[in-house]
């Protein structure tokens, strides 16, 4: 079934169009790896799902994009429930500089999500739990959490995300700033998240669409050229571009 | 579909070194074949001793393009096309390989029958030997043109191989019958048959192969079988 439904999406940064046309669709609880060179739509296109292209003045959005069959361009959206619904984590860690606790607490609170003090204790260790970062800082819940490694902060921020319970994580290049170690970690991470949530990562690295996608869509100039199951992709993909881009046969 | 150059060159260099360690060891492969079968039939135990100490240069051939495979999985993961013709290089070279040890087989059976044969036999011999020579060489020109329309070609023309070696094996069978003073150079003769027909199938398989490079999808159904085999073997 399928959780984002994008027909004829086009994104313009003032008088230059950025996205052309872009129909996708992607399926629940499966994670979609977006892939292209730097500058070909595929972050503008993400931050598209949840509407994070509102806050830069110049970019215009047309097109629908239907989430759970909801067009979440129209008027009536109340944007900071969408966000809710539909999380992100960035490529730098950016924990807020604030303790560990209130880096986790702060969402579930504005949004009301508990109703005690020990019920904003259970979202934030279960948050904690599913980010995998649990037993790394259970004894420091107070300290702040830009004390923590690179690694350790993105996963923080994954907890973060998830603590609102949303149904949709995009991630934009959440591993490029990490080490190996704590990049496999997020990759666990993913597949694990992937039994509850849909996750959209944009991702420079091709090796890992490979590993943690199902489904990859190769960008270029701003077009969507091709999307299909990852295996498909990575094996024998229908375009030539597609084909040049993932085997290294650029310009 | 031709691929432009990739941008690392040495990666594109690695790729083509490969290719070309192949078609090389798929030259070898076919001289191999040709002396064999006519070392059998002339009785030349010259030319069957090149044969089998050549055996030697298709064997590092092998172990060669294993390493460049191995190397080109660990150090460059390549991708789609890339890592297609990497796995059927492997497989390949490993066909081509056995094509060596089965020419190999029969000069030393030469060796041990060292003596001239009834013409009807070596006529049929060089039958069944000429026509798996040409598929060889057509398999081998549809590696270098990445041509799966040869290839499909060889496949479907492996039963008239396998009709061709009943054919044969009738010959050597009849041969055994007609006294025992044959038995032990017609036994030779039967392994000889049935060794060619194996390097027919070897060169069915590479042709599949070469499909699946150039395609991304294997060869469907059944490969086309030729008659009943007058002794049952491995097939």
């Amino acid at each position: 079934m399928n959780k984002i439904e994008a027909k004829k999406v086009n994104v313009f940064y003032g008088d230059k169009q950025a996205l052309f046309d872009i129909n996708m669709d992607i399926p629940e609880r499966q994670v979609t790896a977006l892939i292209g060179p730097s500058g070909c739509g595929k972050s503008t296109f993400l931050r598209c799902l949840n509407r994070m292209n509102d806050v830069i003045e110049i970019c215009k959005v047309e097109g629908e994009i239907k989430i759970n069959d909801y067009d979440i361009n129209q008027k009536s959206t109340d944007v900071v429930r969408l966000r809710e619904k539909i999380g992100m984590v960035f490529q730098k860690p950016n924990p807020f500089p604030k303790t560990l606790y209130e880096n986790i607490s702060y969402g579930p609170e504005i949004h009301g999500m508990a109703q005690s003090k020990d019920e904003l204790d259970q979202i934030v260790e279960d948050s904690l739990k599913k980010a995998a970062l649990w037993n790394e800082v259970k004894d420091r819940l107070h300290e702040p959490g830009t004390g923590l490694s690179g690694g350790q902060q993105q996963r923080l921020c994954i907890a973060r995300a998830i603590s609102v319970k949303p149904e949709v994580i995009l991630m934009d290049e959440p591993c490029s700033a990490l080490d190996p170690i704590a990049t496999a970690q997020i990759e666990e991470l993913i597949d694990e998240l992937k039994k509850e949530h849909t996750i959209v990562i944009v991702t420079h690295s091709m090796s890992q669409a490979a590993r943690v996608s199902q489904q990859t869509g190769f960008f270029h100039l701003g077009k969507l050229i091709e999307v299909g199951s990852t295996d498909k992709i990575f094996k024998n993909p229908n375009q030539q571009q597609t084909q040049d881009y993932i085997t290294g046969r650029f310009g | 579909m031709t691929e432009k150059p990739h941008t690392v060159k040495s990666y594109e260099e690695q790729l083509q070194q490969l290719t070309n360690n192949l078609v090389i060891m798929g030259g070898n492969c076919e001289t191999a074949l040709g002396n064999s079968i006519k070392a059998l039939c002339n009785n030349d135990n010259t030319i069957a001793d090149t044969v089998i100490n050549n055996d030697t240069v298709i064997d590092n051939f092998e172990s060669q393009i294993e390493q460049e495979v191995v190397d080109l999985i660990a150090l460059r993961q390549p991708m789609a096309i890339d890592l297609r013709e990497t796995v059927t290089a492997l497989k390949i070279s490993s066909d081509l390989e056995r094509i060596g040890d089965l020419a190999k087989n029969i000069s030393k059976r030469t060796k041990l029958i060292n003596n001239n044969l009834p013409y009807n036999l070596t006529q049929s011999i060089e039958r069944v030997g000429a026509i798996v020579q040409k598929q060889l060489k057509l398999v081998l020109d549809s590696y270098t043109n990445r041509s799966p329309e040869i290839a499909l070609d060889v496949w479907e023309k492996d039963e008239e191989v396998d009709n061709l070696t009943n054919l044969c094996m009738e010959e050597v069978i009849k041969y055994l019958k007609s006294g025992n003073e044959n038995i032990e150079y017609g036994s030779h003769l039967l392994f000889v048959t049935k060794n060619i027909e194996r390097i027919g199938d070897h060169v069915t398989n590479i042709a599949e192969q070469i499909y699946f490079l150039v395609k991304g999808s294997y060869l469907e159904g059944d490969r086309p079988k030729g008659s009943q085999p007058i002794v049952n073997g491995e097939k």
